[in-house]
């Protein structure tokens, strides 16, 4: 009993960074109407960021985490203008060809840092938070609940900007109805590519984090791509409230598949899990989400 | 150029043809092994780079998880063809084959009537899953994998994938371009509701689509596991040669028949001469994904789309486009020629 309880904790403390990454990538797809397959990528690019800073100016990578936000903010209003233009061509198909094209960002992002860092697994270690606090016998490492505390301040503060501001209005309306947020003047293109840039800068953050809770390598992109998937899937497309539920379960069940039946099944379940909710309720376990 | 009545064009068509059979079908002499085994990795991403176009190009599906049925066929093979069970090599083929439709039925069951999203991220999931399960089962021999008897000749082999690959273009350009079920799945690509009000079985005609972009990949992943003679999740289930396939049939072009067979030669060839001169693949993954965003924004018909007859069947798609605006109900999303993303 008290393996599980434990076990259960950790899992919800791992899945507040997964909902951190769902809810911009839900968001991100709402405005471009594109799936964005490099969502992993970015965790790994942030990571490796993380890890240069520890390893050549030797600055604790918490204390950078500005920085990575900042950096990848940028990077990512940078590319968003291309998958809107991909998105909104005359092409055949162009959902289709967006979606081609974050596949081709994500592979490129990956076999440069194949090329550049090579397969071996890097950790980054923090001095600011350390130690475990121990409650009732259950075990919360310091770095994980300040992860957690990270994740559920990040995504707060994001919801709040959605939901109470004025621009966040016009993220919101473009993710409803293009056609009619341009009638009432809203720059599509323009929130487009900053809702992608806070998402990118948000999924960076998290990376970070991840990788001083975990290890990353080079080749863990498409794994992180894949459990962004499998919460927005679980939330249904588009609910910003499904995500929260389904990113803290996505969490749990991992922590239970890897003590209980072993870290190698981990994906077999998720695509199990995956594939129950396409079949049985393709809008999400809460029928939130859009219409499929 | 002076117009060929229709009957001259099938001379030139057939000497071209005859030509290239000659060409292929004595390459083992005079090539030489090493040369002779390259060309016999083409004619295997020719067959593959096709197998994804079928669901990706033709019926506007992208699969992401196309090996998966690669490396279903390979381990049926590798499997069948242990000396506890000791089949003959050719009798595997079906079998895999088999299985790996198997999966692609359950997998686009549910996949399939959803948008083109959800289907991508299944057969991800599947495939990445498969290499994961494969990793630890014991009768698969878990990471370290298992080998298969010792093989026949180079020329062999490339006889074998030669054929392969002739028999799925034959198969693939029959079925896709000279009958009504190529119609039907394009229909269905380009218009679904259109397809549906024409009382076409959109879900059924998709789910075909998907079965015989499945099949083909089994059989040459079961004759891949025979020539290599060592298989293990790295080398038969990895994601890059979902990418490679994708590739391929991008650069070459989408919703073709000719297209991947181009893209798969150029694209080999350079990953032979990549591994060749700097000795590692990660570079290369590197040049594939920037060439699919390269290709995607400034070239997004492929290289077959740079011929002067093709120029028509560009006309006709922004055609479909401007009708598919003024038909299509406003759904939220940018304006887009009649499908579904």
């Amino acid at each position: 009993m008290h393996l599980l309880i434990q076990t259960i904790v950790n899992g919800l403390l791992v899945g507040g960074l997964y909902v951190t990454i769902s809810v911009g990538f839900s968001l991100a797809f709402g405005v471009l109407d594109v799936i964005d397959f490099a969502v992993g990528e970015w965790v790994m690019l942030g990571a490796f960021v993380g890890v240069a800073s520890q390893s050549w100016f030797g600055i604790d990578p918490i204390a950078f985490l500005p920085v990575v936000f900042v950096s990848f903010t940028l990077l990512g209003w940078l590319v968003a203008p291309l998958i809107y233009r991909v998105r909104t061509s005359h092409y055949a198909r162009p959902a289709l060809m967006a979606l081609a094209f974050t596949f081709g960002i994500a592979t490129l992002a990956r076999g440069s840092m194949l090329t550049g860092v090579g397969f071996d697994p890097r950790t980054v270690n923090t001095g600011i938070v350390s130690g475990t606090l121990v409650v009732g016998g259950i075990q919360m490492p310091w770095l994980r609940l300040a992860s957690f505390i990270f994740a559920v301040v990040a995504t707060g503060l994001f919801i709040a900007f959605l939901f109470f501001t004025r621009r966040g209005l016009a993220v919101r309306a473009t993710a409803q109805s293009k056609q009619y947020a341009g009638l009432m003047g809203v720059d599509i293109k323009r929130v487009s590519a900053f809702a992608y840039a806070i998402y990118t800068g948000l999924t960076a953050m998290a990376g970070v984090l991840i990788c001083a809770i975990y290890s990353i390598t080079a080749q863990h992109g498409p794994r992180y791509t894949l459990l962004a998937f499998f919460v927005v899937v679980l939330a249904g497309l588009g609910s910003v409230g499904g995500v929260l539920v389904a990113g803290l379960f996505l969490g749990v069940l991992q922590a239970i598949v890897t003590v209980y039946v072993g870290a190698d099944y981990t994906l077999a379940v998720v695509f199990g899990v995956l594939f129950g909710v396409l079949l049985v309720s393709p809008r999400g376990l809460l029928r939130r989400g859009l219409a499929p | 150029m002076k117009a060929l009545s229709s009957r001259q064009k099938l001379i030139v068509r057939a000497a071209i043809l005859l030509a290239l059979a000659l060409l292929l079908g004595t390459l083992p002499l005079w090539a030489g092994d090493y040369w002779t085994r390259i060309w016999t990795g083409v004619a295997m991403w020719t067959g593959l780079a096709l197998s994804w176009n079928i669901i990706g190009g033709y019926a506007g599906y992208i699969s992401f998880g196309q090996v998966a049925f690669f490396g279903v066929g390979a381990y049926t093979t590798a499997l069948l063809m242990q000396p506890s069970h000791h089949w003959n090599f050719f009798l595997t083929l079906p079998v895999g084959a088999a299985a790996a439709g198997l999966l692609a039925l359950i997998v686009g069951w549910p996949s399939l009537r959803l948008r083109g999203a959800y289907f991508a991220i299944a057969t991800w999931a599947l495939a990445e899953a498969l290499a994961q399960l494969a990793g630890v089962f014991g009768f698969t021999g878990g990471s370290f994998g298992i080998s298969t008897p010792a093989n026949p000749s180079t020329s062999f082999f490339y006889y074998i994938m030669l054929i392969a690959a002739a028999i799925t273009y034959a198969v693939a350009w029959g079925l896709l371009e000279r009958s009504r079920f190529g119609l039907e799945v394009k229909a269905v690509r380009d218009h679904q509701t259109a397809a549906q009000s024409l009382g076409i079985n959109t879900t059924l005609v998709k789910q075909q689509a998907l079965l015989l972009s499945a099949v083909i990949p089994a059989v040459f992943g079961g004759i891949d596991a025979y020539w290599i003679t060592f298989i293990n999740p790295q080398s038969v289930l990895a994601g890059d040669i979902t990418d490679q396939m994708v590739v391929m049939a991008l650069v070459g072009g989408l919703g073709t028949i000719w297209g991947p067979a181009l893209g798969a030669i150029a694209l080999y060839l350079v990953n032979t001469w990549f591994n060749a001169t700097f000795g590692s693949t990660t570079g290369y993954i590197a040049m594939v994904g920037g060439l699919v965003a390269i290709v995607v924004l400034f070239l997004p018909d492929g290289i077959i789309g740079l011929l002067p007859q093709t120029r028509r069947l560009r006309l006709v798609r922004q055609l479909l486009y401007r009708s598919g605006r003024s038909l299509r109900p406003e759904r939220g999303t940018p304006q887009t020629g009649g499908e579904r993303p």
